[in-house]
């Protein structure tokens, strides 16, 4: 008598549970975190634009993948402090082509230009939790005409395409010279990538 | 073992023994192994020496010598000793006195050499103490010298001891056991080695001490030492005890309680000086428990606490003593090597055994000394020996060159593949433009150009002999190219060699049978026969061609030499003849020809057998299908009996179509054939015998000069030789050099022969050669030649000079001789057969890679085709690597392989032939596409299908696109399961059910595609505006408070209002405040409420008393037609029917219904009541959404309907209603007001006075009144017509109105097809106006509905309005003007503001408008305007605000000297000076050719001027300054009007009937509803009646009609009068009537629908309904 219902029930958890993996669970991912501020910039009045580049296995579920800060004048200090929000949700069906992060931190001077600070990248860490990330940052150096000009008249050699920041061929002759750090934080969760034999 | 407990009193008999003998004196050796001991633990301690041997085991005798040796070290290292130098006499005594202390120390050595077991330690200290005993009188003062010297000698060392060292050290380590014995050992021979030294410092001052009986002075000092430092000497022992206690337990490790005595004598004794420390230890405890007595005295003050002490300092002597015991400094010595290797181990070094050592690192032999002995007095000190007795090292790392080398001394010897090579920086731009791609990016290309010459064929100064002489020299130079080709020849023999084959063939196999493949061979070699000969042929007739017109050029050439008579040119053509032989000519001849006879014949032969067995297949197919045919007939004939002839053609045709019955194919004529050869052979080919003529052309003629030529000939040759020419290189683009100039020449070549080095950084991408003629400094460009990029194999040397032909278009005359170019001439005098020449010509250039001094080509590598794409195909090497790199086609490749017949066993194609294998072998296919993301697939989790059916993932996608469905979903749920199908259904059903719409709610079809038209410029024009949406400025992120302004109008907070806190209040007359407003993003259900304050009413309808039955009016109002229940009321009525004004009473109440919920005022009194109430009622915002755009979007509308409040009394009993109340409230309608909740939410408040909608009937009320009886207020008022509502209306809490969006539109710019300097002239008229003027609106560009810019103007234009509403008043102008303006408010208005959620107002034009059946005023104003307009009236368009509509359109016209202001959305006109006109500002006029801005003080109608052309008061777009630019219409020309149907009006009438009537039982499902179908049946007869009146008075014959008919019952009721959108506003309305809601039991109802269609399927809707209450 006591046995038939246990065993029912047993059952009834399998089917559950078959039912459950012909229902492919996919692999999900958050990101959440934010762009904290930059530091070690020659000058303070900084932004970022911002934006997250993925292979083409990934899918975004809902979120905005690229932005762009406000512009931080700090008062004291070297910081300059954005906390900007980046929530993402991600889903995938493959591994390749992780979520990275690319940056770019510019400056706006006393007249309101804006001038080219800093690019930098960053892989989104792959382990869950909590990661407080710094992303070096780099500016392509260019001539000394261009230094000169720089120094003068602001402005400054770019990037035409600013693909090149994480796709990377050919960079090796580019003249960059490091900037500041931008910091991050970034929440990861994971989900279902276990099911996949993804280990985290 | 001995337990511990032994141990420790053994440990105190020894210290007993040795204090008793002043246990100073030590056997050296003892103490050195005791300090060794402390070492090993504890660093810092002096026995170093012990470590310094490390030699192999020596003998005892050995031994002694050493020993022998060490002393007498001992006694010069005592010279050398910091304190007070001992006199020498004394060491000689130490000396002397050692030397029987060595001897008996051979008694204790084998004890001491032997391994000294765990078991045996307690024996042998006890040994070594004996030993002690005996020994401390004799050795007592030298030894405690040499003590404090130990260790200073550290190079003679006996090695027995270190070995006896050594295991003791791995005894202490590994034995714990015997530890505490150790550490008493260990302790005393330290406590000993401390008093050497202090005896050996008094030994210089008291030599009584060295004579050798210290025990009585010993004792003496210890005690008398003890009294006088004790104070400070117990402090002292406390302080340090910590610090002590520290290092012992580094030391020891493990200290048991039990210990802790002896220890802490030990320490004492170490710490304390000489001989008081024994005695120290005996004060100790008497001490602290005198201490401890003191301390429980009472009677002690302050003082007995405290004590005063010096500063407490160690002299330097002393400290350096100090240091000197803790401190080790490892000798500088050279260790010997003995001690550093194991006993009886011979150094080895590996370099003499032919081993590699790597040099060390060099150290300087100081530190290595002293690293040696530090590293020796560790424990395991020897492992850091190596073989060879010095310390292990790796080789020298450092390597001697640096492996950066600086640049400069480096720049010869480096491998050139590493060399580098200095760049300038560049812009980004060519980056990918570098050739040097991969890995290459120092070595540098050349290209070498080189311009040899030019060649002109044709030039504008060529003279006609030029012209001539160029052509011959150009046929000349085809004739040679031919020649050597020599083409001809090559096919002959080619031919001739076919043709032995066939017969060598032939020949081989007479007689036999020809098997399948030669005779497969002989079929292919004769089809290549043909084709040669073929080809032989036309080459033949080309030669032939040439030469002949070589010669006809050559003739044209002299005539015109002869009749110009002189020579330009140096050409002259011989012809040479060749005699042939001509017997053997003719043979060949004749052979050739017959031949080619023979083969034609079999061709044809083998053709006709071909075609005759065609035809005989064919023949036979039409045989068979006759004798079918036949068989069929038969049996027609049979069936033609039973059926007719129809079938039979039916049948016959089922055979199928008749074969045509085939010609048989004619038999060819052998003898044409060899007439044709014949032919051909004399047209093409020299006749036989007949010379072979060679022309030859040579340019040794004699050319006239120039003096005897005539003069324009002169002037022409003058020309030629002032031109000169030069070419110019351009390398992409870019000039890059140019050569010198030369002079023309007269025969039009031009020599430059100049070589142009190019080096190149960026890939060629093209090379142009600019020819410049120039006359004089100035030139112009002649040609431009483009030269081919060279491939990277071309190289300088190699490379012939190529031709580059070229032309130009360029037109040149000239007066004199020249021909010039492009222009026609004509060689025959009388100017026929005109020709045109174009300037053309040969330049002879070449391009290629140059060759470096290395014969390294200097060419960039192949694989970089087209700008350094880099091809991912590694197949493109094999095609490279035989050699043609552009050829990239397989299919090609293979195609011409096949067709060359390569032979697949020649060496040279084996390359071809293996990549021809490997790509039509197909396990290599070269993919179509270029992959991204290569293996992706593989490792792909799972497929997109998957991906897509995930539920929650689409869920979740949707919801971030903001679908509307899904926008508000606040959570997803996590797991798949927990999502159902359903929540797609609705979404799914609107993307399928897109294209229909349900006909049933719209009922009328059109209406449906009008719908659902309107739906799809909707979702476009939102889809357009979602970039404006995520589009934000900074007032929508920051949300600022106003910084106050001083002045300024209203807004200025320090200016004005600084003085109106002066002004006097006036509580009596308050001012609405300013309230904060909210933004609309945090707010949920319940937080917004629509706040209503109904202030009073004006002229409100009045109860209308029977007329028609005077005498029982009175009774009657009592009764049942006006039934004032109450009885005070009714008393006043009667007074009221009493009134001078003979006016009856009403209690009018107002109800506001929103939303669904329904508030009432309470009722007051009279036609002019004043309320005064504030109705609260809740908003929700549809989905819960409270963004700005949904709020906008929202299509409520706010219903306010007045209502009469009838009070009837039910008291049946008359008795009763003394002290009973019985009424039944019923209320009837009188009016209503609709404003939408748009208008609210972006007006934000709405304030004013209203006019009441009333229909044109009101059954039972009436707004007359007594004539006469009224003041002079009263006509005046009785002016207006209508009821009044004064209102205000406002959302609480504020919200701030979605105008952002539509600023934000206006920053996005709109693609428009104006002109751009419109557009701008446009934004500054705007925005000029709106800085002069902000409240007024203004309008110059909008946008229509395709989303593009339009100027306004273009809006207005004459529009025919149809043409049956002229025809209806022809006489009456004005009544015409009010059908047409009814006619366009019957037009349903739909406000952009709903239909485009916040997105932009749209304009339509005319017929888009009345094709969509809806708009919002602006179209409906537009469209009167034209209206207007082609009546020949003058007319503007308003565009200004309004209430409640806030800003839009209306009409104003000019007539018989007034102005008109038309409501297009009612129909209504109001004359100027109409105080209850709606409009209240007025912006701007807009007409067909101007738009003007009220720049007037006054923006009210009534105040104003509309006199535009006074540049004071109206500004004008155009302008002189900026004239109108001639815009034309978007309008079309004429308007088309579909008659409406009339039936489906009457269907459509029928259908609203049958739904309204359905509703109102609905309404009531509690009361039965009759309906009275007498009364039904009047109405209807009304309702045309009314539509044909316009709606106008017609109440008054009408009531009284309906009075007679329906005499016993008491009515009320009106009809209400709507445009035809939709069914559900009707409904709407006539709920809101509450007209159902009359409860009495036995009230009845008539409901009538009349649908008046007019043109343009624009239709009118009346619904009259009524209410019946029957007389009793």
């Amino acid at each position: 008598m006591q046995q038939a219902p246990s065993l029912q029930l047993h059952t009834t958890r399998e089917c559950l549970g078959l039912s459950h993996r012909t229902r492919t669970l996919m692999a999900e991912l958050h990101i959440i975190g934010q762009i904290i501020g930059a530091t070690g910039f020659p000058q303070n009045s900084l932004f970022c634009k911002w934006g997250v580049h993925t292979g083409g296995a990934w899918r975004l579920l809902a979120g905005l993948k690229e932005g762009q800060t406000q512009v931080d004048m700090p008062q004291t200090g070297d910081m300059a402090y954005w906390s900007h929000p980046i929530d993402l949700h991600y889903t995938t069906k493959g591994l390749q082509g992780w979520p990275k992060l690319h940056l770019q931190v510019w400056h706006q001077d006393s007249f309101g230009r804006c001038q080219l600070y800093g690019y930098g990248y960053i892989h989104v860490p792959s382990s869950p939790g909590q990661h407080r990330l710094q992303c070096a940052t780099w500016r392509p150096l260019g001539s000394w005409q261009d230094q000169l000009a720089e120094m003068f008249v602001g402005g400054g050699p770019q990037l035409r395409s600013p693909d090149l920041i994480y796709s990377g061929a050919d960079r090796y002759r580019l003249h960059t010279v490091g900037m500041g750090t931008v910091e991050l934080e970034l929440c990861v969760i994971l989900r279902h990538f276990d099911r996949y034999g993804v280990e985290s | 073992m001995s337990s511990p407990s032994d141990v420790r009193e053994k440990m105190r008999k020894k210290r007993r023994e040795l204090q008793e003998s002043l246990g100073r004196v030590r056997d050296d050796k003892q103490a050195l192994v005791a300090s060794d001991w402390d070492l090993s633990q504890d660093n810092g301690h002096t026995a170093v020496e012990m470590l310094a041997g490390g030699e192999e085991d020596p003998g005892e005798a050995l031994r002694r010598s050493m020993m022998a040796k060490r002393m007498k070290k001992k006694k010069k290292l005592l010279k050398e000793m910091p304190v007070e130098s001992p006199p020498d006499e004394e060491l000689t005594a130490v000396q002397e006195q050692d030397r029987p202390h060595d001897d008996d120390d051979d008694d204790v050595q084998p004890v001491r050499d032997l391994p000294p077991r765990p078991a045996m330690r307690p024996g042998s200290s006890q040994s070594e103490n004996t030993m002690r005993q005996r020994m401390t009188e004799k050795l007592r003062a030298a030894k405690s010298k040499a003590a404090s010297l130990l260790e200073q000698e550290s190079i003679i060392e006996p090695a027995s001891r270190l070995q006896s060292l050594r295991d003791r050290e791995t005894l202490t380590r590994f034995d714990r056991d015997t530890d505490p014995d150790l550490r008493a050992d260990e302790d005393s021979s330290f406590t000993a080695r401390l008093k050497f030294r202090d005896v050996a410092r008094r030994a210089t001052t008291d030599k009584r001490t060295e004579a050798g009986l210290p025990t009585a002075e010993e004792a003496y000092n210890f005690f008398t030492f003890n009294f006088d430092p004790e104070p400070q000497q117990q402090p002292r022992r406390k302080k340090r005890r910590p610090g002590r206690r520290e290092a012992e337990e580094e030391g020891e490790g493990e200290a048991g309680e039990g210990d802790g005595e002896d220890e802490e004598e030990g320490e004492e004794e170490r710490e304390c000086e000489g001989e008081e420390e024994s005695e120290a230890r005996d004060e100790d405890a008497p001490l602290v428990r005198d201490e401890e007595e003191d301390l429980f005295l009472i009677d002690q003050s302050a003082q007995d606490f405290l004590e005063v002490r010096r500063a407490e300092y160690v002299d330097y002597s002393r400290r350096l003593q100090r240091e000197r015991d803790t401190l080790f400094v490892p000798s500088m010595r050279t260790v010997p090597a003995s001690s550093k290797l194991a006993e009886n181990v011979r150094p080895r070094y590996l370099e003499e055994e032919g081993l590699y050592v790597g040099e060390r690192p060099h150290v300087g032999l100081t530190n290595q000394n002293i690293l040696e002995n530090r590293i020796l007095k560790q424990g395991e000190g020897r492992k850091w020996f190596g073989d060879d007795g010095r310390i292990m090292a790796l080789p020298d790392p450092i390597k001697e060159s640096s492996s950066r080398p600086p640049l400069f001394h480096l720049e010869d010897e480096l491998d050139p593949a590493l060399q580098t090579a200095y760049r300038k920086a560049l812009k980004s731009k060519h980056v990918n433009l570098y050739i040097s791609g991969m890995g290459d990016p120092q070595s540098d290309y050349q290209l070498d150009v080189d311009v040899s010459g030019l060649i002109f064929s044709h030039h504008p100064l060529f003279s006609r002999e030029h012209v001539l002489a160029a052509r011959l020299a150009q046929l000349y130079d085809q004739h040679l190219t031919r020649q050597h080709k020599s083409l001809t020849r090559l096919l002959t023999d080619k031919l001739n060699g076919l043709r032995n084959t066939i017969h060598n063939m032939l020949e081989l196999h007479r007689g036999e049978a020809l098997s399948q493949v030669t005779q497969q061979r002989m079929a292919e070699y004769k089809q290549e026969v043909r084709h040669t000969r073929q080809l032989r042929d036309v080459e033949q007739d080309k030669d032939r061609a040439l030469l002949k017109s070589i010669i006809r050029v050559w003739k044209e050439l002299k005539a015109l030499r002869d009749f110009q008579r002189f020579t330009n040119t140096p050409f002259k053509l011989f012809v040479r003849r060749e005699k042939v032989e001509r017997e053997q000519d003719e043979q060949e001849c004749e052979d050739d020809i017959m031949a080619e006879v023979e083969e034609l014949q079999a061709e044809t032969e083998e053709d006709y057998q071909k075609k005759m067995s065609e035809y005989r297949r064919q023949h036979e197919e039409w045989k068979s299908w006759k004798r079918k045919q036949k068989v069929l007939k038969k049996k027609q004939k049979k069936k033609r009996q039973q059926e007719e002839e129809e079938e039979d053609e039916e049948s016959e045709e089922e055979l199928g179509e008749e074969p045509e019955k085939p010609d048989p194919p004619e038999k060819p004529d052998s003898g044409s054939l060899e007439e044709q050869v014949r032919e051909k052979a004399a047209r093409i080919r020299r006749k036989p015998g007949e010379p072979v003529l060679i022309p030859e052309l040579t340019v040794s003629g004699p050319v006239t000069p120039n003096e005897q030529c005539p003069r324009a000939e002169f002037a022409r040759r003058e020309d030629v030789s002032k031109r000169a020419l030069f070419i110019k290189v351009l390398y992409n683009d870019k000039e890059v050099s140019r050569t010198d100039s030369r002079a023309l020449n007269m025969d039009f070549r031009v020599h430059f022969g100049q070589i142009f080095n190019l080096k190149i950084v960026n890939w060629p991408e093209s090379i142009k050669l600019q020819v410049f003629e120039g006359v004089g400094s100035s030139s112009t460009l002649l040609v431009e030649v483009c030269v081919p990029v060279p491939e990277s194999s071309v190289l300088t040397g190699s490379a012939p000079s190529e031709e580059m032909e070229f032309s130009s278009n360029q037109r040149v005359t000239f007066n004199h001789e020249g021909v010039g170019s492009g222009v026609p001439f004509s060689f025959e005098t009388d100017g026929t057969s005109t020709q045109t020449l174009l300037t053309s010509g040969k330049l002879s250039c070449c391009v290629s890679w140059a060759v470096g001094e290395d014969d390294v080509p200097l060419a960039p590598p192949s694989s970089q085709p087209g700008g350094g794409m880099y091809s991912g195909l590694g197949q493109m090497d094999a095609i490279a690597c035989i050699g043609a790199s552009s050829l990239n086609d397989m299919k090609k490749l293979g195609k011409w392989a096949a067709e060359s017949r390569l032979d697949p066993n020649d060496p040279n194609n084996t390359s071809i032939m293996q990549l021809l294998s490997v790509v039509s072998g197909g396990d290599v296919a070269v993919p179509e596409y270029f992959r991204l993301e290569q293996l992706q697939e593989e490792f792909n989790f799972l497929t997109d299908e998957e991906l897509q059916l995930s539920r929650r993932f689409r869920l979740l996608r949707l919801r971030s696109q903001e679908v509307a469905e899904f926008r508000h979903f606040k959570c997803v749920p996590s797991m798949e399961r927990e999502i159902s199908q359903k929540v797609f259904q609705d979404y799914e059903k609107r993307l399928k059910d897109g294209e229909i719409i349900d006909t049933k709610e719209h009922i009328d079809s059109h209406r449906a595609l009008v719908a659902k038209y309107l739906q799809k410029v909707r979702e476009s024009v939102i889809n357009r505006s979602l970039i404006a949406k995520h589009h934000f400025m900074l007032s929508d992120v920051v949300s600022e408070d106003e910084v106050p302004s001083i002045g300024g109008p209203g807004a200025g907070v320090l200016g004005w209002n600084l003085f109106k806190l002066a002004e006097p209040k006036r509580p009596l007359k308050p001012h609405r405040k300013e309230r904060k407003k909210v933004t609309a993003q945090n707010l949920s259900d319940g937080d917004i409420k629509l706040l209503v304050n109904i202030i009073r009413g004006y002229d409100i309808p009045v109860r209308r008393l029977h007329t028609s039955k005077p005498p029982v009016s009175a009774k009657s109002g009592r009764s049942f037609t006006e039934p004032f229940a109450a009885p005070v009321l009714s008393q006043i009525n009667q007074q009221g029917s009493e009134w001078p004004f003979g006016q009856p009473l009403i209690r009018p109440f107002v109800e506001v219904s929103f939303q669904r919920s329904v508030l009432q005022t309470s009722a007051a009194e009279g036609p002019n009541p004043c309320w005064n109430e504030e109705i609260v009622l809740p908003f929700s915002a549809p989905n819960g959404d409270y963004s700005s755009t949904s709020l906008q979007s929202v299509r409520d509308e706010v219903f306010i309907n007045i209502f009469d409040e009838l009070l009837s009394d039910v008291v049946e009993d008359e008795r009763e209603r003394e002290n009973t109340i019985h009424t039944r409230i019923a209320r009837h309608w009188l009016g209503s007001i609709k404003i939408p909740f748009s208008t609210i939410y972006l007006q934000s408040r709405i304030d004013g006075t209203f006019k009441v909608s009333t229909p044109p009937v009101l059954l039972g009320y009436s707004k007359e009144r007594s004539l006469g009886s009224e003041g002079g207020y009263d006509t005046i008022r009785s002016l207006s017509e209508g009821t009044f509502l004064s209102l205000f209306i406002t959302i609480e809490p504020q919200l701030v109105p979605g105008d952002t969006v539509r600023e934000k539109m206006k920053e996005i710019k709109f693609d428009s097809q104006e002109v751009e300097r419109l557009l701008i002239a446009s934004e500054v008229f705007e925005k000029e106006a709106s800085r002069h003027f902000p409240d007024r609106p203004c309008l110059s560009t909008v946008i229509d509905i395709n989303g593009k810019t339009v100027f306004v103007t273009r809006f207005i234009r004459p529009l025919n309005p149809p043409q049956e509403l002229l025809d209806a008043f022809p006489n009456s102008p004005q009544e015409t003007a009010e059908l047409v303006a009814r006619y366009v408010s019957l037009v349903p208005s739909l406000p952009d503001s709903v239909s485009f959620a916040g997105v932009c107002d749209l304009w339509s034009t005319c017929d888009q408008f009345l094709t969509l059946l809806a708009g919002d005023e602006e179209e409906h104003a537009v469209l009167l305007c034209n209206y207007f307009l082609s009546m020949g009236r003058r007319a503007w368009l308003i565009i200004g605000s309004a209430i409640p509509e806030g800003p839009t359109a209306y009409v104003l016209t000019y007539e018989q000297n007034r102005y008109l202001i038309w409501n297009p959305s009612t129909g209504q006109h109001y004359g100027q000076y109409d105080i209850f006109c709606p409009l209240q500002t007025i912006g701007c006029l807009i007409n067909s050719d101007n738009v003007w801005f009220n720049i007037q003080p006054y923006a009210a109608p009534v105040r104003m001027s509309f006199d535009v052309s006074k540049p004071k008061l109206w500004k004008p777009f155009f302008s002189r300054s900026f004239p109108d630019p001639g815009l034309s219409s978007v309008q079309p020309e004429a308007l088309v009007y579909r008659r409406t149907d009339k039936a489906a009006a009457v269907e459509l009438q029928d259908r609203i009937e049958k739904v309204l009537r359905e509703k109102i039982m609905d309404w009531r499902p509690r009361h039965p509803t009759r309906w009275n179908r007498y009364c039904i049946s009047t109405l209807r007869q009304f309702l045309p009646k009314l539509e044909l009146s316009g709606g106008r008075e017609v109440a008054e014959e009408h009531r009284l009609e309906l009075q007679s008919l329906l005499g016993e019952y008491t009515i009320s009721g009106f009809p209400l009068h709507l445009p035809f959108s939709e069914i559900r506003p009707i409904i709407e309305a006539v709920h809101s009537t509450g007209v159902h809601k009359a409860e009495a039991p036995n009230v009845e109802f008539a409901l009538a629908v009349h649908v008046h269609p007019y043109p343009g399927n624009v239709l009118s809707v009346w619904v009259y309904i009524a209410s019946l209450l029957t007389a009793q």
